[in-house]
C-alpha cells in the first residue's frame, strides 16, 4: 500500500484513497481521422510498461477527484513525486520523455 | 519422554492456580500461566498427532510459532480453531482441544501403515502415483485429503466479532525481548510517538527462558520488569503484548494481529470485545527486533515424540518449570545448548552432551555442565533414535574429526528424551517481505539481516546475527544511537551491559552422517509438518530440481502452517550439499506474509455481515419492503425486483406488473440511476466530445437519449440528458455506471481538454426518481400537479418540465423506457418518501401498479431497448448495437470512440449483432447465455454464432422473446438459430429486436 | 389536488433508523456516541478558487473567505468546506440554504461558477466521546490523531468515502451521501461496540459550527411523518 502525495490537497494519503489513472502524457492525435489504423492502434493499446521509472496519473478518487501526475519506480516502488499534470509535464519534457 | 513439574524460581506460572482443561477426552491440569504445550508435557502426554504423509507419531518439538508437530483443534461447535499451535495456546480453565491428525484415531493411524512402505513414497509420491485415470483424481483426492489429517473448519457462523485499528507511529518496534525493550525506550525516551509489538503474553523474549543471564548487574527478568515499568510511564509508548506483526508491506505498512480475549475462560470473553484486533500500522520506521528461533539437527527418527530442540527444553524448564525428561541426550553443535544442559542437571535430569565438535565448548561452559552433574561425549553424533511411540534409546555415531561423514559406531545410549542444537535462525520474515535479502553468515550459519537495516528499519539484536545478549544489546544501542543522532534527538546515553561467555567454534553440521548412503538409513527428518526428509532433497535434485524454489514446490519443504521456521536453513544447506553450490548462492525461498497463521475473521475485520458491503438504499426504501417487495442489488443498490401478492411467483407478479404498465399505469422507483450536473460555457460541446449522438441543437426544455462510447468505439454507458439552459445539462447514467462516468468525464476534461469551461457534479443522492408508466400515467400526474400543462401538444415525449408535484419543486421528464406514455418525477430525495406515497395515492383509484426491476426488464426487451453490460459486454459498437441513429458520423469534432469505428475490426461484416429471437415454441423461454449454433447437430469444436443476451416471457405478446448477439446477424433476419443450454437444443429464428409497437406510436400519445 | 394528499415531509437518510427515538443523554462511560444532525442544506458551490471574482461573489454573499486545501471556514451562512480546487461544500440551514442559493446564482451571473443544490443527497453525522478518535481510526486509515478543529478532508471509510470535519474538541462531523449514510452509521456503530457506544441527543449547538446549523432548522419535523 502505498503512500501518495497530492498536490490539490497537499497531503499524503493512503493508497485507498487513490485510483490509478494509467500512463500519464499519452497524447491523442490532433486530428483521430487523419490517423492510420496503425498509429491509432498505437494509441489506444500501445503501453510503456518500463522496468524502472514510470510516469502515472492517479486520480485523488475519494478526496478532491483531481487526476495528477506520479513518477513512480516500477520494480522498487519508490515514488518520486506528485506533480499537477502541467508541472509533470514540464518535467516529463524536460527529462526527454515522449 | 516422561515430563514432570519441578519448581523454578525463573518461572512465569502460579502455582498458586490450578488450571483444569481437557485434551483428547481426558482431563489433566495445569497452572496459570501454562500454555497448552507445556501443560500437556508436565502431564506427561507426548503423543499429539500423526505426521501428514507417513502418518508416523508425532509431539512437541519447540515452544513457540516454530512448532511443526501439536497442532491441535482448539474447542469445538462455532468457536472451533483447526490446526493451531499447543505451544501457542495459553491454557485457560475449562479448555478443551484434541489433536487434529490421526485417522481413524491417534493411536491407530492407517497411513502409518503406508509410511511403513515409506521407501516407496518418494517425493512428488501423490501425482506420481494418482496420475492416472484423471477421471478419478476426485476420489482419490477425498481419501487422501482425508488421510492427510488437519483440522476441521467450523461450520456455524463465527459467534464473535473482528475490528482493525489503523496507528500512525513515529516508530514501531517488532519484538518484545531485550534489544526491543531497549530500542523502545531511547524512541520513547527521546520523545517519538513509539509503538512496540511482542507475540508473547509478557515482554522478555528469550530472558523468559534464560535464567541466569543478567543485565546492568540485575537479573535479566528484573531488568525487563523495569524497563517494561518505564514504557508504560511514557505517555508517547504504547505497547502491544499478545501482538503478532505479521506483514510488512510498502513504505512501513505492518499488519500485526493481537488476540484480545482467546486466553480467558469462555465465561470471562466479552461479547462487547473483539477476539482478536487487526492493527495496521503505518510506521516512520521501524526496528525489528524479532530474535531468532533455534533450528533442530537432523538425523535419523528425529521426529519420535520425545525429541525436541534444546531451546524448547530450555523454556519448558525456566519459564514453565516443566522437565522434559528424566534421562536426557542433548545433541549439540554449539555451545549455547551447554546452558540447556546445564539448567536440566541442576534440575534433576540425567543429561548427556553429545557434542558434534572433536574438542568440545569452551572451558567455563565445559566445566558448568560437569559441575551441574552432566555427561559430555565429544566428537559423536546420533544415528538414529529407537523407540515405537516415544524416544527409548539413541544409536550414537563416531564422526570424523576433519570431514563430516561417520567413521565408526558409537554406542547406545538409554534416554526419554533427546534434545538437540543447530544453531539459531535468524527470524527474518519482517526483514524480507517487502523485497529484502536476507544474507547468509557462515560463521554464525544462518541467513540474517543486515545490521545496517534498510531505508526506514533498523535491524537490532539476534535478528541481525548478535547472538550474545551482551553484544545484541550493544549493537541495539549503537545501532538506535546513530539513529537518532542523525535526527537530531540527541544522545542515547549508556548502554546496558550483559557479559558474554566466550565460546569454541561452533562445527559446521546440519545434517549428521549415519554412515549411509541418502535414504538408505533411518529417516532423517528436515521438515515435520511435510514430513521431507533429507533423503527427500537429494531425491529432488537428482530429478534435476536445481532452483531452491523448486525443490520447496516438489518436496513441499517449508510449507505448512509453520512455513518452515525449523527446517528451511536445514533443507536449503542440505540442497546447496546436494547442488554442489554454497548455501549463499542457493538462497532462500521467497519470504511472504504471513510469518504466522491469521485468521479470517482478523482479516475480514469490520468488512463482514452487514457491513461487508455497502447496501445503497433509496429514499423510499422501508415504503418498498412494507410493500413486501423482493430485492434484487443492482450494483451496491438495494432495488425493488417485484412486488409480490400473496400466492404470487416472480413470474406471476411480473406478469401482473407489465400488463400494468401496458394497459394502465405503474409506478417503479428509477432513483438508483446516476445523475450528473453539467454546466458551464463549453458542456454542450463536451457532450458534443463524449457521447456519439449529437448535442447541438438540443433546446432547453428537451431530453436526449445519449450514447457513451471508450476510445475503442464500444458502448460503455447509456442514458437520458435533459438541457436545463443553453449551459446547463441534467445528465443521466445507468445504474451501475455513475461513478464510473463521472469519473471518465473528469478525466477527459482534465487531462485532455482542461481548456473547456464546464463542471460535473454528481447529484445522484440529490434526486428522487418516480418513474410513473402507462397510458393512464398522464392522468395521475395531473392529479399531482397543477403548474405543469400536460396536454399531448405542450408536453411531448422527451421534454422536461419544472414545476411541482405534489407541492414540492420537480422536474418531470417525459421519456420512457418501457414505450408507452410515461414521466419521471425528480424530487429532492429528502422528499423521495412523500412524492412516492403521494403518487400512489394520486394512483389508487386508476389501480396504479408498483413494479420492480424484473418488469421493466421485460417492458424494455418488449421495445429492443438494450441495458449496456447485459446485451453488450464491453466490445460491442453501436453499429453492433443496431444503433446508427445514435452516432453522429458527421459532428465536426471526432467523438470518443468514433476513429476506433473505422478500423478495420469494427468494420467487418461478420461482428456480433444484436438480434430478436422468436422461439419457435412460444412458451419455451430461452436461457440467457446459451450460445447459438447453426444448426441442431453439436460438433466439436461447436459452431458458436452467438449468444442470448435477454430473454423473457412476455405476458402482453402472451409468448416469449430474447435478444441475442448473432454473427452477421443484422444480415440473418428469418434464419433458425440454435439455443444450447444444458443439453437442451431450442431452435428460435431471428428476428427484429423491436418486438411491440415497431413504429414507436405509443410513447406519443 | 385530490383528497388522498397531505402534507410535504422531510425525511433525513437516517431517519428508518429512529435514532431519535433511541437517543439517551451520554455518561462519561459512553466512550463513543453519535447521532444524525438531520436536514441541514447543502450547496456545492463550482468555481476557481484561484479566481478572485469567484471569492469576491462567495465571500459577498456568504460573508466566508474561499478555505484552504483541507480546511473549511465558518460564519452566519454556515461552514463553508474546501472539496477541490474548484469545489467548496456550504452547510448551512434550510432556513438560510433558498436565498442563499438565489444570492449565489446572482451573484455567479457571468463568472465560471455554479452552486449545485445537494440537500437531499447528503448528511451528517456527530461523533463525539473520549474514544472518537479510536473509533475512527477503527473506521479508516487516515491519521485522524492529527485532525484539528478547522480541517476537514475526505476520506475512505471502510468501503465509502466521506468527509470529517473537526468542529471542536468536542466531537466530529461525518458528511456522507445519502445512500451510503445506512452503511457508514452501521460501520460506526459497530466500530464504536467496545467503548460503551450509544445514540447521543446532540447537545446544544455551543461553538460547534454545524451543530447550531441545525437548530430551528427542521421545519417538517417527525410529528409529520408519521402523518402517513
Amino acid at each position: 500500500m502505498f503512500l501518495i502525495y497530492c498536490p490539490y490537497c497537499k497531503a499524503t494519503r493512503e493508497e485507498e484513497e487513490f485510483h490509478n489513472a494509467g500512463e500519464a502524457f499519452i497524447a491523442r492525435p490532433a486530428d483521430p481521422e487523419a490517423a492510420s489504423d496503425e498509429e491509432w492502434g498505437d494509441y489506444l493499446f500501445m503501453r510503456k510498461n518500463p522496468k524502472g521509472w514510470h510516469w502515472e496519473q492517479w486520480q485523488h478518487a475519494a478526496g478532491c477527484g483531481r487526476v495528477f501526475a506520479v513518477k513512480r519506480h516500477t520494480l522498487s516502488y519508490r515514488i518520486a513525486g506528485s506533480w499537477t499534470l502541467a508541472a509533470g509535464k514540464a518535467l516529463f519534457l524536460q527529462e526527454g520523455g515522449v | 519422554m516422561s515430563g514432570y513439574r519441578v519448581s523454578r524460581p525463573s518461572q512465569r506460572i502460579d502455582r498458586d492456580q490450578t488450571v483444569r482443561f481437557r485434551f483428547n477426552g481426558r482431563d489433566y491440569s495445569g497452572f496459570a500461566g501454562d500454555t497448552l504445550a507445556s501443560a500437556l508435557i508436565a502431564n506427561g502426554v507426548t503423543l499429539l498427532g500423526r505426521s501428514f504423509k507417513y502418518g508416523r507419531p508425532r509431539g512437541i518439538v519447540g515452544a513457540g510459532p516454530e512448532e511443526p508437530n501439536a497442532l491441535v483443534q482448539l474447542e469445538d461447535g462455532a468457536r472451533t480453531v483447526p490446526d493451531v499451535k499447543a505451544t501457542q495456546i495459553e491454557l485457560y480453565p475449562g479448555l478443551s482441544a484434541r489433536s487434529c491428525s490421526g485417522w481413524p484415531s491417534l493411536a491407530l493411524d492407517l497411513k502409518s501403515l503406508l509410511g511403513r512402505c515409506g521407501r516407496f513414497m518418494p517425493p512428488g509420491f501423490y501425482y506420481k502415483t494418482f496420475m492416472a485415470p484423471v477421471r478419478a483424481w476426485p476420489v482419490y483426492e477425498k481419501i487422501i485429503r482425508k488421510a492427510a489429517g488437519f483440522g476441521t473448519a467450523p461450520t456455524a457462523n463465527d459467534p464473535d466479532f473482528y475490528d482493525h485499528l489503523h496507528h500512525h507511529v513515529d516508530v514501531l518496534v517488532v519484538g518484545g525481548g531485550a534489544c526491543g525493550l531497549w530500542a523502545a525506550l531511547l524512541a520513547g525516551r527521546a520523545g517519538l510517538k513509539t509503538l512496540l509489538v511482542d507475540d508473547q503474553n509478557e515482554a522478555g523474549g528469550w530472558l523468559l527462558s534464560e535464567a541466569s543471564a543478567r543485565i546492568d548487574g540485575l537479573a535479566a527478568i528484573d531488568w525487563v520488569a523495569s524497563r517494561r515499568a518505564e514504557l508504560d510511564a511514557l505517555p508517547n509508548v504504547a505497547v502491544l503484548t499478545r501482538t503478532t506483526a505479521f506483514a510488512h508491506h510498502d513504505l512501513n505498512l505492518v499488519q500485526a494481529v493481537e488476540r484480545l480475549q482467546d486466553h480467558l475462560p469462555a465465561e470471562a470473553r466479552r461479547a462487547d470485545q473483539p477476539r482478536e484486533r487487526l492493527h495496521r500500522i503505518r510506521a516512520g520506521h521501524v526496528i525489528l527486533a524479532a530474535g531468532a528461533i533455534e533450528r533442530p539437527l537432523v538425523f535419523g527418527n528425529n521426529d519420535l515424540p520425545g525429541v525436541l530442540t534444546a531451546a524448547a527444553a530450555q523454556t519448558y524448564l525456566n519459564r514453565y518449570g516443566v522437565v522434559v525428561g528424566r534421562t536426557i541426550l542433548l545433541l549439540t553443535h554449539n555451545d549455547a545448548a551447554y546452558d540447556t544442559a546445564r539448567d536440566l542437571a541442576l534440575a534433576g535430569s540425567r543429561v548427556t552432551v553429545i557434542d558434534v565438535r572433536q574438542r568440545g565448548a569452551a572451558p567455563a561452559r565445559h566445566a558448568a555442565v560437569i559441575a551441574a552433574g552432566a555427561t559430555v561425549l565429544t566428537g559423536f553424533g546420533i544415528a538414529e533414535v529407537r523407540g515405537g511411540n516415544r524416544v527409548r534409546a539413541a544409536r550414537l555415531v563416531r564422526l570424523d574429526p576433519l570431514s563430516l561423514k561417520a567413521t565408526g559406531k558409537g554406542p547406545v545410549l538409554n534416554a526419554d528424551c533427546v534434545l538437540s542444537s543447530g544453531g539459531l535462525t535468524a527470524t527474518v520474515h519482517l526483514y524480507c517481505h517487502n523485497g529484502g535479502r536476507p544474507l547468509w553468515d557462515e560463521e554464525r550459519l544462518s541467513f540474517v539481516a543486515p545490521a545496517g537495516g534498510r531505508d526506514d528499519m533498523c535491524c537490532v539484536g539476534a535478528v541481525a546475527g548478535y547472538w550474545g545478549l551482551g553484544e545484541a544489546l550493544r549493537q541495539t544501542h549503537e545501532t538506535l544511537g546513530a539513529w537518532l543522532a542523525a535526527r537530531g534527538l540527541g544522545a542515547a546515553g549508556q548502554a546496558p551491559q550483559a557479559d558474554d561467555i566466550p565460546a569454541a567454534p561452533t562445527r559446521r553440521v546440519f545434517r549428521i552422517p549415519d554412515g549411509r548412503r541418502p535414504g538408505a538409513g533411518a529417516k532423517a527428518f528436515v521438515d515435520f509438518q511435510n514430513d521431507v526428509t533429507a533423503a527427500d532433497i537429494h531425491i529432488a535434485v537428482l530429478e534435476n530440481y536445481r532452483s531452491v524454489e523448486h525443490v520447496k514446490r516438489y518436496t513441499a519443504l517449508g510449507f505448512g502452517t509453520d512455513q518452515g521456521k525449523l527446517s528451511n536453513i536445514n533443507g536449503f544447506a542440505i540442497a546447496a550439499e546436494a547442488l554442489g553450490k554454497p548455501i549463499a548462492s542457493v538462497g532462500t525461498t521467497t519470504y511472504r506474509p504471513a510469518y504466522t497463521p491469521v485468521s479470517f475473521g482478523a482479516l475480514a475485520g469490520p468488512h463482514a455481515r452487514e457491513t461487508f458491503d455497502p447496501e445503497r438504499h433509496t429514499a423510499m426504501h422501508a415504503r418498498h419492503v412494507a410493500a413486501g417487495a423482493a430485492f434484487e442489488r443492482v450494483g451496491q443498490w438495494m432495488r425493488p425486483h417485484y412486488f409480490p401478492r400473496p400466492g404470487e411467483d416472480l413470474h406471476a407478479a411480473v406478469a401482473r406488473e407489465c400488463l400494468a404498465a401496458r394497459q394502465g399505469v405503474a409506478v417503479m422507483d428509477a432513483t438508483t440511476l446516476g445523475k450528473i450536473d453539467v454546466k458551464g460555457p463549453d458542456a454542450r460541446e463536451f457532450l458534443n466530445r463524449v457521447y456519439s449522438n449529437a448535442w447541438s441543437k438540443l433546446e432547453p426544455g428537451k431530453c436526449r437519449y445519449g450514447l457513451m462510447l471508450d476510445e475503442n468505439g464500444m458502448v460503455m454507458d447509456d442514458g437520458v440528458t435533459a438541457c436545463l439552459a443553453d449551459d446547463h445539462f441534467h445528465m443521466t447514467t445507468t445504474t451501475g455506471g455513475a461513478a464510473r462516468v463521472l469519473s471518465w468525464l473528469e478525466r477527459w476534461h482534465q487531462t485532455e481538454w482542461p481548456d473547456l469551461k464546464v463542471f460535473f457534479t454528481s447529484t445522484t443522492d440529490h434526486w428522487c426518481t418516480t418513474a410513473v408508466v402507462g397510458p393512464k400515467s398522464r392522468d395521475v400526474l395531473m392529479r399531482l400537479c397543477s403548474d405543469i400543462d400536460f396536454a399531448m401538444d405542450a408536453f411531448k415525449f422527451m421534454d422536461w418540465r419544472d414545476g411541482t408535484v405534489a407541492g414540492l419543486p420537480a422536474r418531470v421528464f417525459r421519456i420512457s423506457f418501457s414505450g408507452e406514455v410515461a414521466y419521471e418525477i425528480n424530487v429532492e430525495a429528502s422528499y423521495g418518501d412523500y412524492v412516492w406515497q403521494s403518487v400512489l395515492a394520486a394512483g389508487k383509484d386508476f389501480g396504479i401498479t408498483p413494479y420492480g426491476t424484473e418488469s421493466m426488464h421485460v417492458l424494455r426487451a418488449e421495445k429492443g431497448f438494450i441495458i449496456v453490460g447485459q446485451d453488450s459486454d464491453g466490445s460491442m459498437t453501436p453499429f453492433d448495437l443496431g444503433m446508427a441513429w445514435a452516432v453522429g458520423m458527421k459532428k465536426p469534432f471526432s467523438f470518443l470512440g468514433r476513429r476506433s469505428l473505422t478500423r478495420s475490426d469494427t468494420v467487418r461484416d461478420d461482428r456480433k449483432q444484436l438480434v430478436g429471437l422468436l422461439t419457435d415454441d412460444p412458451a419455451a423461454v430461452l436461457t440467457e447465455g446459451a450460445q447459438l449454433l447453426s444448426s441442431p447437430q453439436v460438433t466439436i469444436p461447436a459452431d458458436m454464432r452467438g449468444h442470448v443476451t435477454s430473454s423473457y416471457f412476455s405476458a402482453y405478446l402472451g409468448r416469449s422473446i430474447a435478444l441475442a448477439v448473432v454473427k452477421g446477424g443484422a444480415a440473418s433476419g428469418g434464419e433458425t438459430v440454435y439455443a444450447w443450454s444444458g443439453g437442451q437444443v431450442t431452435a428460435a429464428r431471428i428476428v427484429s429486436s423491436v418486438f411491440v409497437d415497431p413504429q414507436g406510436e405509443r410513447q406519443h400519445v | 389536488m385530490s383528497d388522498a394528499l397531505f402534507q410535504p415531509y422531510a425525511r433525513s437518510p437516517l431517519d428508518p433508523l429512529d435514532l431519535a427515538g433511541q437517543a439517551v443523554r451520554p455518561s462519561p462511560e459512553n466512550g463513543a456516541w453519535a447521532n444524525e444532525v438531520r436536514l441541514l442544506a447543502y450547496l456545492t458551490l463550482r468555481g476557481d478558487s484561484a479566481d478572485p471574482a469567484y471569492a469576491r461573489a462567495v465571500r459577498t454573499v456568504c460573508g466566508l473567505s474561499l478555505p484552504d486545501a483541507g480546511r473549511y471556514v465558518s460564519g452566519v451562512a454556515g461552514v463553508l468546506l474546501w472539496r477541490s480546487p474548484n469545489e467548496c461544500l456550504l452547510l448551512t440551514s434550510r432556513r438560510q440554504a433558498a436565498s442563499l442559493r438565489v444570492a449565489l446564482v446572482e451573484a455567479f451571473a457571468g463568472l465560471l461558477a455554479e452552486v449545485v443544490d445537494q440537500s437531499g443527497g447528503l448528511t451528517t453525522v456527530y461523533l463525539a466521546g473520549a474514544e472518537q478518535v479510536t473509533v475512527l481510526r477503527h473506521m479508516g486509515g487516515y491519521d485522524f490523531g492529527s485532525l484539528e478543529p478547522g480541517q476537514a478532508i475526505a476520506t475512505v471509510f471502510g468501503k465509502t468515502a466521506a468527509v470529517v470535519m473537526r468542529a471542536d474538541a468536542h466531537g466530529v462531523h461525518l458528511i456522507v451521501r445519502r445512500s451510503f449514510a445506512a452503511y457508514l452509521w452501521a460501520l460506526l456503530a459497530r466500530s464504536a461496540r467496545p467503548y460503551a457506544f450509544t445514540v447521543g441527543r446532540l447537545p446544544a449547538a455551543g461553538t460547534d459550527p454545524v451543530l447550531c446549523l441545525q437548530e430551528g432548522a427542521t421545519v417538517l419535523d417527525r410529528q409529520d411523518r408519521v402523518a402517513v
